[in-house]
């Protein structure tokens, strides 16, 4: 069962790794990217989500 | 950058490249995910990167998202088949020989796209790199 901030942080997990191998060779580097770009987009999507708080939709709907 | 340094500093001249060598590191990158890596002895990478695009394609899959493809009338959909081909053998794999369809009214129907999308472009990004570490502008 996944829910909906379950991928989102697969998703900052994927992306994050990605990158991270992508652009940055050395170790500290790497950790520091790939931390930016996690922390960043749980973070922001997290913060997006509290923003758009007070402007519900209905229930979210079940994931299987 | 680490591994760029300054980017201003002068590059060293790189070693010529026949263009048999480009065309196999950036057609075997886009066919396989990684395996552009592999073929310029970045085994390690290549595997990492394999996984990565494996993984952001098979949620997409149990997500059931769209796989697209050309919808007449929608040139949009030009756009998003090309960034879904992106993803190399996994594509033609999942069209023709999986014949995987999306499921429009699966709640997972948005995430899954994404996730395929994602898979497909990110696997652009890696032909790309190894472009550039075959011509010798990136380590």
């Amino acid at each position: 069962m996944l829910s909906h901030f379950l991928l989102m942080v697969l998703y900052a997990l994927i992306v994050g790794l990605f990158f991270t191998l992508l652009w940055r060779r050395e170790r500290k580097e790497q950790i520091k990217l790939f931390l930016q770009i996690f922390l960043g987009m749980v973070g922001g999507g997290l913060l997006v989500a509290w923003l758009m708080y007070p402007f519900p939709s209905g229930p979210p709907a079940p994931i299987p | 950058m680490a591994e760029s340094g300054s980017p201003s500093a002068p590059r060293p001249a790189a070693p010529p490249v026949s263009p048999a060598s480009v065309a196999v590191a950036v057609l075997s990158a886009w066919l396989v995910p990684g395996l552009g890596h592999v073929y310029l002895k970045r085994p390690l990478r290549g595997l990492a990167f394999f996984a990565l695009v494996l993984v952001a394609v098979l949620v997409g899959c149990r997500l059931e998202g769209n796989l697209y493809q050309p919808v007449q009338g929608q040139p949009l959909t030009l756009l998003a088949t090309a960034a879904s081909m992106g993803m190399g053998f996994l594509y033609f794999l999942l069209r023709y020989a999986l014949h995987y369809q999306g499921n429009i009214a699966g709640a997972g129907y948005e995430y899954g796209t994404a996730f395929l999308l994602t898979g497909g472009l990110m696997n652009l990004l890696l032909v790309l790199d190894a472009w550039d570490i075959v011509r010798g502008k990136k380590e």
